[in-house]
């Protein structure tokens, strides 16, 4: 069977219907809020989505390797706990870089956890992560019981306010982190990422370490939470051992529109970008539309189903057809 | 000099059953061997062995005159074994280079990829069946939207790649059309004047007589015999394949060819195609056991499926003379016609449940509802009965049962629906003796009661003893038909590797 030049089209840029569902909200913002594309408010906006772009690029490298991680939104948690109580509001700078990397480590661990049930010691991954998921949000409660605590506002200005040549901080952040997976791409790493989410067997039998591999997407992804948390911490200035709970089925279906199946094998990091800033529009337009909150919960619910059932309906209508 | 590689008295046992028991063989640089047997004589066994996939458990491999033992089918590798299996190795998702050089990928002195020599190198690949290819498949195409054959010239290129030493060719000829085979063969005589040794395993007679130098038979785990294929006629290797009949448990009386032909024909197929049958007719007379024979892997399922609505296909069924098409299981059971898996553990029980309910699984619909369980009681009771079924009783796990017991679980349920038609794949793999016969007992019995029964089985002597007659199929058509006293273990061996000689056929 011949692919469909959409098939091939979306094989070699997988980003391409979340890219669809971006012009779209793009559209419909910009008839809201006609001054989306000033800097200032492009930064207000970008800000607010790079904590969730940041857990869905690592939510989308564990995907590619056939895995799920349900535990980033905690993780975001636990991190968020650490630099409230430990900087604190008078905190000093140093001690708040210390505590960054602490908490850049922590994130880390918490993946290395994860990676150690399931590629070493083969367990689910979905209920792994869930289960795990309890201990860190457990872990973060118990560091910040009650919401509270802080960072410096030197801190949280600069992550706020810093605009380089028109373009906000997150720009920059996303760029360099485009630039690092354009590189990944082009190692063995990057090869075997794909070719165990694609058909571990067949990569086992050809050589390549399929469980180190996928320990180490479990460890990028708790890195990349524990980066979403540091931004999350800088954005909102406080602590709240809740914070980062919406953010994990937010990361699974930034990465799904953005043409990671849950199957594994495809995919890349430029789409799960584009599905996160999409996600964030879509809310955007759901507050200016004065409805209920709960239609985020529920819109997004909707956009991860209709994502998922798209292909199988493809097919279904498909085979009705012939 | 020693030869490149020799396998000693190697054996192999699988729980009960004993694959290999005495396997010997030698090949040398530059040298094709044929590695030949029928079904379940050992061939893949001791491919998997001289490939590291299964270790041995007696004898002794030799390399270069030393022994040597693998671990993993890298270890195999990494001293130039290597092997182009028949499941494929390759990620679908993946392009055609990112697949060849998977784990070898040529780098810049940076550590990066270096992509060009990459796409270089698998050019120079792909060019070696230039022609035979569709001229869109260019290094980038991702093996998803590769047909068979290109899949399996990709499988070929991988194992070549990397310059081995031994190459184990496991009927890599089996999705290949005729002129990719010519290009292989041509290619063959190349690698070994450049010093490759090479094993080859078909079950297509003319490919073996047309490359191999020397052959080597297998015949129930034990090597039969070897030489050079110059001195051996396909007749000969035919006779040195042929199990020897050992008879005994069988006692279904054939029905004769004039009985046969005053039944009426339940079931008759025109011209059937699939992905994998080339045009398959056929007819089942009413009570009738049809054999279907011939090599593993030649459409046998497929034809089976096909009639059970399992797969889409062309061509015309017809069922009691009215055309049907099946296109789910469900339509087949309502006209009677019921399928008999042969993974019964993945397709055919529910193992952590009751008898009772896999017996009532298909039929659960005819108790209404809520489900007049007396009933339907009783009606599991007048099978297991019917069946000699030996449990604790109705509400026993089916996990509880042997395996024989609970291959019986698989029919009753089918026969609770009273079917005309039963198609059977391969129903008696991995069975003891004793269950064996006590099967072939019910078989009969339902052929006697007028049930028309496509038994398709790997085991010969099976299908010698039970069938009416026996189809062997080749290359997804009907090679050739036995009856009467043509159905022979020899002939079925013969016609399943497509040796047709007049004499015997």
């Amino acid at each position: 069977m011949k692919p469909s030049p959409w098939q091939q089209a979306t094989y070699r840029h997988p980003y391409l219907f979340a890219l669809l569902l971006l012009v779209v909200a793009f559209t419909a913002n910009v008839l809201l809020q006609p001054n989306l594309l000033e800097p200032t408010t492009l930064n207000s906006n970008m800000r607010v989505f790079l904590p969730l772009i940041l857990v869905a690029i690592g939510q989308a490298i564990v995907m590619i390797g056939g895995g799920i991680d349900i535990s980033v939104g905690s993780i975001v948690s636990v991190v968020n706990a650490i630099l409230a109580t430990q900087i604190g509001l008078s905190g000093d700078l140093s001690a708040a870089g210390i505590m960054m990397g602490v908490a850049l480590l922590v994130g880390m661990g918490a993946g290395a956890l994860n990676g150690l049930f399931v590629a070493y010691l083969r367990l689910q991954p979905i209920i792994t992560t869930f289960a795990t998921s309890f201990i860190y949000a457990g872990l973060a409660l118990f560091i910040l019981p009650n919401p509270g605590g802080g960072v410096p506002s030197r801190l949280t200005a600069f992550y706020r306010e810093t605009i380089i040549l028109w373009l906000p901080l997150a720009f920059y952040i996303i760029a360099l982190i485009l630039l690092v997976w354009a590189g990944v791409r082009r190692t063995r790493y990057g090869r075997y990422l794909y070719a165990i989410g694609g058909k571990a067997d067949a990569a086992y039998e050809t050589g390549v370490p399929v469980r180190a591999v996928q320990f180490s997407t479990y460890v990028i992804s708790g890195l990349m939470a524990a980066l979403g948390g540091i931004a999350m911490t800088l954005l909102t200035g406080s602590g709240n051992a809740q914070v980062g709970d919406p953010l994990t089925l937010s990361s699974i279906t930034a990465a799904v529109i953005g043409g990671t199946p849950l199957s594994g094998g495809a995919g890349g990091i430029a789409g799960p970008i584009i599905g996160s800033v999409t996600l964030g529009l879509i809310r955007n337009i759901i507050s200016f539309a004065n409805v209920a909150t709960w239609w985020q919960t529920f819109v997004n619910a909707a956009i991860i189903v209709l994502a998922l059932a798209m292909p199988g309906m493809i097919n279904l209508l498909r085979r009705r057809n012939r | 000099m020693p030869p490149l590689l020799s396998v000693r008295n190697v054996a192999k046992r699988y729980g009960a059953v004993q694959a290999l028991t005495d396997a010997s063989l030698e090949v040398d640089v530059g040298e094709t061997l044929a590695l030949i047997g029928a079904n379940g004589s050992g061939k893949s066994t001791l491919s998997k062995i001289i490939n590291g996939v299964v270790a041995p458990d007696g004898g002794q491999l030799l390399l270069d005159g030393r022994a040597v033992r693998f671990e993993s089918p890298h270890a195999a590798k990494d001293v130039g074994i290597s092997t182009v299996f028949q499941e494929l190795s390759l990620v679908p998702q993946m392009t055609v280079a990112e697949n060849i050089w998977l784990t070898r990928e040529p780098l810049q002195r940076s550590g990066l990829i270096d992509r060009r020599t990459e796409r270089r190198r698998t050019e120079e690949l792909l060019s070696l069946f230039a022609g035979t290819l569709r001229a869109d498949l260019t290094p980038d195409t991702p093996v998803a939207a590769l047909l068979p054959d290109e899949r399996q010239i990709v499988e070929i290129l991988k194992a070549i790649s990397v310059n081995p030493r031994l190459l184990i060719l496991d009927e890599a000829t089996a999705s290949l059309d005729s002129r990719q085979v010519q290009r292989l063969f041509e290619l063959v005589g190349r690698w070994k004047a450049q010093g490759t040794a090479i094993i080859f395993i078909s079950h297509r007679m003319t490919e073996i007589e047309q490359i191999a130098d020397r052959y080597s038979v297998l015949r129930n785990g034990q090597t039969v015999g070897e030489g050079s294929m110059k001195d051996a006629t396909a007749s000969d290797l035919v006779t040195l394949m042929a199990p020897e009949t050992v008879g005994g448990a069988f006692e279904r009386r054939r029905l004769s060819p004039d009985d046969l032909a005053t039944r009426q024909v339940v079931l008759q197929i025109d011209d059937l195609r699939t992905s994998v049958l080339r045009g398959v007719s056929l007819q089942v007379r009413k009570g009738e056991l049809l054999g279907i024979g011939g090599l593993k892997g030649q459409g046998q399922r497929d034809l089976l499926l096909a009639l059970f609505g399992g797969t889409s296909y062309s061509g015309r069924i017809l069922l009691d003379g009215k055309l049907v098409h099946f296109t789910h299981p469900r339509q087949a059971m309502n006209h009677g016609v019921a399928l008999v898996p042969g993974d019964r553990a993945g397709e055919g029980l529910l193992s952590i449940r009751s008898i009772l309910e896999n017996l009532l699984v298909p039929s659960w619909r005819a108790y209404g509802f809520p489900v007049r369980m007396k009933r339907a009681r009783q009606h599991a009771d007048a099978i297991t009965v019917r069946l000699d079924l030996k449990m604790a009783g109705l509400d026993a796990p089916v996990s509880s049962l042997s395996g024989g017991n609970a291959q019986k679980v698989v029919i009753g349920k089918w026969l609770l629906r009273n079917p005309r038609v039963l198609l059977l794949d391969d129903p008696t793999k991995g069975v003891d003796i004793a269950t064996k016969a006590e099967f072939y007992r019910l078989l009969t019995r339902l052929c006697d009661d007028g049930t028309t029964v496509i038994l398709y089985s790997s085991d010969d002597e099976e299908l010698i003893g039970l069938s009416d007659r026996v189809l062997v199929m080749h290359d997804g058509r009907i090679g050739s038909e036995l009856t009467g006293a043509l159905l022979t273990a020899a002939n079925l061996v013969a016609a399943s590797l497509g040796v047709v000689s007049g004499e015997t056929l």
